[in-house]
């Protein structure tokens, strides 16, 4: 079925076992595979307000079905959150991006994904509508478990907000050795941002692939208070992400080998986010 | 449920299972040019363009094809046979069975890249179509003449 609104549309899921089907990448995926049986698909290709883009001076709000090619190619996203568009520009493929959504990337939850860890980085809040009203979540606290989210079966994600700060650089960095269109063994997006007198006042770092949910590294926090922080400082916040990492083996890596490597991308994106020139 | 939507340029209305994929559909049709490969999006056999930009059929499900401007292979090769023609002049097939996707992909590459792509954004932007028997040199050089145009 195909809901004209938003309020239509959180009746539907209110029934057992239907299911959101935006641009289909995810749902198709888990039809093919068997691993789900809905009851109703409930397509949310007929919603306006759920394609918007809205820029604020501070911040912009992503509609849940704009789509990542959509999100990749924003003037704004491209100038102000280069993190979040070229975690965008990364995923799948071009045909994947042309109609995979948003909301469908963070509402599948596989924490292999380009987009999370940058939205995360960025300090972006997913919008949930819910049969009680909206609420919002930090994308960061958004996955509970492997493809499991805090949104409930009867909830819809609508939009992601994300803080445009300014003198903010961010950065997101993949690593597969698998083909280029493959999913990373790590990825890692870092954002710092400074003051008007160039001190860093605050740094964020996620990364993805390496647990059953998108790892924020809580000591990243740690690097602000200086101009430029010490070589040193930043291995030991690298070295802390590796530690804090929980990965499993796969085609990808050992888990030795993908703990190893989520040490070296996180120095790797903070290098380049608190002492690369210009945006990145 | 009924699924109204334009395929290679003529109107289309059919029933189609809400979970079908649109590579199923377009099969049932007699269009074979798209081919069932990976089924996850990876490999590119199934790439048709739907409002012209190039998705993977296999995750298209039919109800997101409603009142859109599907085009096959098919369709293309008719639409534009410079593409084809390109295909042809630079061997840019050896097995065959990806080259439906690629000759989609470069026909939508033509207005997504424009003439003065460089061949490293031609090479990502066909990230996503693999061929197994690692032609990639000469479909390069096929895209590569369509996009100069």
């Amino acid at each position: 079925m195909a809901p004209a609104g938003v309020p239509d549309a959180l009746e539907a899921l209110g029934a057992e076992s239907s299911v959101v089907l935006a641009g289909g990448t995810s749902i198709g995926l888990l039809l093919g595979q068997a691993l789900i049986e809905p009851s109703t698909l409930v397509w949310l290709g007929r919603i306006p307000s759920l394609r918007e883009v809205a820029v604020e001076d501070d911040r912009i709000r992503i509609g849940a079905t704009v789509t990542v090619r959509e999100l990749a190619r924003h003037p704004v996203v491209r100038s102000r959150l280069p993190a979040v568009a070229t975690a965008a520009g990364s995923v799948g493929n071009p045909r994947i991006r042309a109609v995979a959504t948003v909301g469908g990337a963070l509402g599948h939850a596989d924490p292999r994904q380009d987009l999370p860890p940058a939205l995360a980085a960025s300090g972006a809040t997913v919008e949930i509508a819910g049969p009680g009203g909206t609420r919002r979540v930090d994308v960061a606290r958004l996955a509970t478990g492997l493809m499991e989210t805090v949104v409930a079966p009867d909830e819809l994600i609508t939009g992601v907000d994300i803080p445009l700060p300014e003198a903010a650089r961010g950065v997101y960095l993949r690593f597969t050795p698998a083909s280029a269109a493959d999913w990373p063994t790590v990825s890692a997006a870092a954002v710092s941002r400074r003051g008007p007198d160039g001190i860093v006042t605050d740094v964020s770092l996620a990364l993805g692939g390496v647990g059953p949910t998108v790892l924020t590294v809580p000591e990243a926090g740690e690097l602000k208070g200086s101009v430029a922080p010490s070589e040193e400082d930043i291995r030991a916040v690298a070295d802390a992400a590796g530690r804090r990492c929980d990965p499993v083996a796969d085609r990808l890596g050992s888990a030795a080998y993908k703990r190893a490597m989520a040490a070296v991308w996180a120095r790797r994106a903070l290098q380049a986010c608190l002492e690369g020139a210009g945006r990145s | 449920m009924r699924l109204r939507f334009t395929l290679n340029g003529e109107p289309q209305e059919l029933d189609a299972s809400p979970t079908a994929s649109l590579t199923e559909v377009l099969r049932s049709l007699g269009l074979t040019g798209t081919k069932e490969g990976c089924r996850i999006g990876v490999c590119g056999l199934c790439t048709v363009l739907v409002d012209d930009l190039p998705v993977s059929s296999c995750l298209f499900l039919a109800p997101c094809a409603e009142g859109r401007q599907v085009w096959t292979v098919e369709g293309l090769a008719r639409r534009d046979p410079a593409v084809v023609a390109a295909f042809v002049e630079h061997e840019g097939m050896q097995c065959g069975i990806c080259t439906p996707g690629q000759v989609v992909m470069a026909s939508a590459a033509r207005s997504e890249l424009g003439a003065g792509a460089a061949e490293a954004e031609i090479r990502e932007y066909l990230i996503g179509n693999l061929c197994r028997c690692t032609g990639y040199q000469s479909i390069v050089m096929a895209l590569g003449s369509v996009v100069a145009g």
